[in-house]
């Protein structure tokens, strides 16, 4: 049986298009004009300067704080909240549920939003407070769900062995499920931390002055000028991006 | 008694966290935002006293209802341009050998991961007036030189296709892994054609995937906000540019709510729809990272 | 020792549903004991009751003379091989074996003599430090087996320790259980839908059905006297009759009539009287089929059929003989070499007969029973109960 070629095909085509403009923003980060247009020859001096931007690397300070604080409370609160919804089938558990999910598909611009307007309505001053807080809010969405997904896989006839061979709730607890749940955890974790390093949309609504973290600071930078700049930084989260997925792929292939 | 007690209790215990974390930073602020709606707004951009239905009034403002129409086509056609592509794609990465899979995978995963600002400004650059996709179409006598790839609606949904298409070959192709492909052949067996296996096998098999794609890119495309403002004109506004224009430039707070709440309720359809699908067997959503880790 | 292990009115519901009722009845110490049924029976929620998986809502479980209902699971001295093995995937398989000495703080040197044992045991010391995940399911039934045995339970529970395995490595394992059991002498209390293996391993059975008990004996005594309709159709195959005595005779015999049939006769251990109605059971192979009428002789019974259907199994053929209404399932023994023989084909005319004494009366008659009659190995237990 012949299998047609048209899904092969559209792949192809699929990966240029994703890769196609990327492609394009490298070679520029190296281009020695300033809009990138005809090749102008090879220069690194948009990372010299980049590396000089002493805005970008207190963005990226404000970045990783935000990340890490908020990464760890996501991964404590998510994760019970991922307990509790295994757990229990209860009406209140099927609330928890809904409101667990609904972040998750939420718009970024309605969260950004509605977070807005309750800082404006409690006068609590706009800041890095207020991005933390926005940022666990849907951090704990993921890392429920990630660890949910987890747990529906894990077998609970282990801790029912452990118990057997006499283990306490609390040591089979802390010796057959915590080990092996670990990695959901941690890739719960390892999501918050991409997402909030990432976010753009709802931490704009709700930082203030003196807050910006590096998607702000890349978004005012594509606003006003500095293009050549963003390519090369571009280019370095590109290869950080690569590095970081390639390392948890394989890292995930050891662990199976 | 006490077991019963204990048992909800412990219930209580761990899910009062997240509980009270999100209907305080999530419910509470979204019905702020419909309460907000229907309060006047002052001159210095504060909340005025009282209730008034004027804001919700000022919505009949002629330049929304083509705002709303632009931001429902470009949603609409982008899904279905994602779904078209992703179909396919998703097949292809299922069935293809091992290692082939993994590679492809990857690629697909990267752009996933990467910071959507970066991807959305690359297209900048590419489509720029003096970039290099410009000038080969003008070479090739392709387009004039005069002609603008940027600051379109069309651009903004290609953008959009370009941005939402890995969150929708991701579920397709973890639905398309699990199909039975020996399914296909026994369609094939019994006189159906490929196209006629594909349609009325493959599809209805992988629907729960095709349906999780759609609203992958649907409901995030609907919120669309930084793309039109990175490589959209003036023509190409859609919901999202409004309400962060009312609450960053005009500073009308509850004219940006009356918009946030007139968003809240489309989104709010297909949301109940997955709430009540996805309750028994939930998956990770929308930008699904888990699922692909 | 007798009564090692008791259950007293052991009762657990779900719901509305009764999974275990009112059940008694208590295990020899040293024994294998099997608790045989259907999915669903209950057995399986007995058995986590004794493990302390589950508290019964009603009744006691006695260990070795002291109360253990209530206790929780690492209080009792009793151990459970799990049905799925339960193997912890992040420990190698020495650290499995050693999890539950470590849990009872026994001393490292302890701990590395009895494990070295125990994988002798099993014979399975090359192994010792794979992977649960690098091991076979054999080998992973051994290593759950030894796991429960180091810590020196009064009482071993088998949860279908069999059932995920293929069938040679099943009579396999059975054998080897078989050796462990010889070798350490604790009590087993072995679960399991499959009556081969019941009746293979176990020193007695108890056959379940509906969260009750419905019989307990070895298994020639459950196999050869069943009491219930629903033991005589759920272990081995059967024929059943209903009829009524017509006369009692000496040497505890009765004569009974049943439609279509001439008069027949029954042992009749059961004291019935003219009158009574009464449901026999009577195993296949308990008949002999012939072309020839039987000489008569006294206590055989012999009655005239048409063969319906045949099926040839090598060493024995299953006929299927049409009696008036009762359609009959019979086994011949090939006791001889078949291809000299002209084999009895479909649509001739038997006679069958079989001994007054090899028919068993039945104390409980259900119709319904007569279905697990029809589909013999339907009952595939794949959802735990």
């Amino acid at each position: 049986m012949k299998r047609s070629r048209i899904p092969f095909f559209t792949t192809l085509a699929v990966l240029v298009f994703f890769y196609l403009p990327l492609v394009i923003l490298s070679v520029n980060s190296f281009n020695d004009s300033r809009y990138g247009g005809p090749w102008n020859g090879f220069t690194v001096r948009w990372y010299v300067r980049l590396f000089q931007d002493r805005q970008i690397w207190h963005a990226l300070q404000n970045t990783l704080i935000i990340a890490s604080t908020a990464t760890l409370v996501s991964m404590v609160v998510g994760t019970m909240a991922a307990f509790a919804l295994n757990r229990y089938r209860t009406r209140l558990q099927m609330v928890h549920y809904g409101m667990i999910y609904s972040p998750l598909i939420v718009p970024d611009i309605l969260m950004g939003m509605s977070l807005l307007l309750f800082f404006v309505a409690l006068n609590v001053k706009l800041g890095l407070v207020t991005i933390f807080l926005a940022h666990v809010t849907f951090c704990i969405s993921y890392v429920a769900m990630v660890v949910l997904s987890r747990l529906q896989d894990f077998d609970f006839s282990l801790m029912e062995a452990a118990q057997d061979l006499g283990a306490g709730h609390w040591t089979a607890f802390r010796r057959v499920m915590l080990p092996l749940i670990m990695p959901g955890i941690a890739a719960g974790g390892l999501l918050a931390f991409t997402l909030s390093l990432d976010d753009f949309v709802i931490t704009f609504f709700v930082s203030g002055p003196g807050s910006t973290t590096l998607p702000i600071h890349i978004y005012s930078m594509m606003k006003h000028g500095a293009p050549a700049v963003i390519n090369a930084l571009s280019v370095i989260l590109l290869l950080v991006t690569f590095v970081l997925v390639s390392a948890s792929r394989t890292m995930r292939e050891k662990i199976q | 008694m006490t077991t019963l007690s204990k048992k909800k209790k412990h219930e209580g215990l761990i899910t009062g966290p997240s509980f009270f974390w999100l209907l305080i930073f999530f419910i509470i602020p979204t019905l702020i935002v419909f309460a907000i709606a229907f309060k006047p707004a002052t001159p210095f951009g504060g909340i005025g006293e009282g209730w008034t239905l004027g804001t919700l009034f000022d919505l009949r403002n002629p330049n929304y209802p083509a705002i709303i129409w632009r931001t429902v086509w470009l949603s609409l056609v982008s899904t279905v341009v994602c779904l078209l592509l992703a179909v396919p794609c998703g097949y292809c990465i299922a069935r293809a050998p091992k290692r082939l899979r993994d590679v492809l995978l990857l690629l697909v995963i990267v752009p996933f991961w990467t910071n959507f600002l970066i991807r959305i400004f690359a297209w900048k650059v590419l489509l720029h007036p003096e970039g290099m996709l410009k000038q080969a179409l003008v070479f090739l006598h392709l387009c004039s030189p005069d002609a603008t790839l940027l600051y379109n609606p069309f651009t903004v949904l290609l953008v959009i296709i370009y941005t939402y298409l890995p969150f929708a070959i991701l579920p397709v192709y973890a639905a398309a892994e699990k199909f039975d492909y020996s399914l296909i052949e026994a369609a094939r067996d019994l006189g159906a054609s490929q196209f006629r296996a594909f349609t009325r096998i493959f599809l209805p098999g992988i629907s729960r995937g095709v349906w999780t794609a759609l609203l992958m890119v649907f409901i995030p495309a609907l919120g669309s906000y930084v793309i039109p403002d990175i490589v959209g004109g003036p023509g190409s506004e859609m919901i999202g540019n409004k309400i962060a224009q009312r609450t960053f430039v005009d500073r009308n707070l509850p004219h940006a709510s009356a918009l946030s709440a007139l968003l809240t309720l489309a989104v709010m359809v297909p949301l109940m729809i997955t709430l009540v699908n996805h309750y028994r067997q939930p998956v990770v959503q929308r930008k699904g990272k888990g699922a692909a880790q | 020792m007798s009564d090692f292990l008791v259950f007293e009115g052991v009762s657990k519901h779900y719901g509305d549903i009764r999974a275990v009722d009112s059940v008694s009845f208590s295990v020899n110490k040293g024994e294998i004991f099997s608790l045989l049924g259907p999915s669903g029976c209950g057995k399986t929620t007995l058995l986590r009751c004794c493990a302390g998986f589950e508290d019964p809502d009603a009744g006691r479980i006695i260990l070795d003379g002291r109360d253990i209902t209530g206790l929780p699971p690492h209080e009792r001295k009793v151990n459970t091989v799990f049905q799925n093995y339960a193997l912890f995937p992040h420990l190698t398989i020495r650290e499995n074996i050693a999890f539950g000495p470590r849990m009872a703080r026994w001393t490292k040197g302890e701990i590395d003599k009895e494990v070295s044992r125990m994988l002798e045991l099993i014979q399975m010391e090359d192994y010792a430090g794979r992977k649960v995940t690098e091991i076979s399911g054999g080998q992973k039934q051994r290593v759950a087996i030894a796991r429960a045995l180091i810590n020196r339970p009064q009482v071993l529970l088998l949860d279908e320790p069999l059932a995920a395995l293929d069938l040679k490595l099943r009579q396999r394992m059975l054998v080897d259980l078989d050796a462990i059991h010889d070798e350490v002498g604790i009590t087993f209390v072995y679960v399991t839908h499959d009556q081969g293996e019941a009746m293979g391993i176990s020193d007695r059975i108890a056959a379940m059905n509906r969260g009750r008990i419905e019989q307990i004996g070895s298994p020639a005594e459950i196999y050869e006297a069943p009491r219930s309709s629903f033991v005589a159709a759920f272990i081995g195959d059967t024929n059943f009759f209903d009829g009524t005595v017509t006369g009692v005779l000496d040497g505890s015999y009765c004569r009974l009539k049943i439609e279509g049939f001439p008069d027949v006769l029954a042992w009749n251990d059961k004291g019935l009287q003219t009158g009574n109605a009464v449901h026999l059971s009577l195993r296949p192979e308990k008949f002999k089929i012939s072309r020839e009428k039987p000489d008569e002789a006294s206590s055989l019974n012999v009655v005239q059929g048409t063969v319906e259907d045949v099926i040839y199994l090598g060493s024995h053929t299953k006929y299927w003989v049409r009696v008036d209404d009762y359609r009959l399932g019979v086994n011949q023994q090939h006791r001889h070499y078949l291809l000299d023989t002209r084999p009895i084909i479909w649509g001739e005319t038997v006679w069958l007969s079989w001994f007054a004494d090899d028919s068993c009366m039945l104390e409980r008659y259900k119709a319904e029973d007569e279905n697990l009659l029809v589909l013999p190995d339907m009952e595939e237990e794949s959802v735990p109960e």
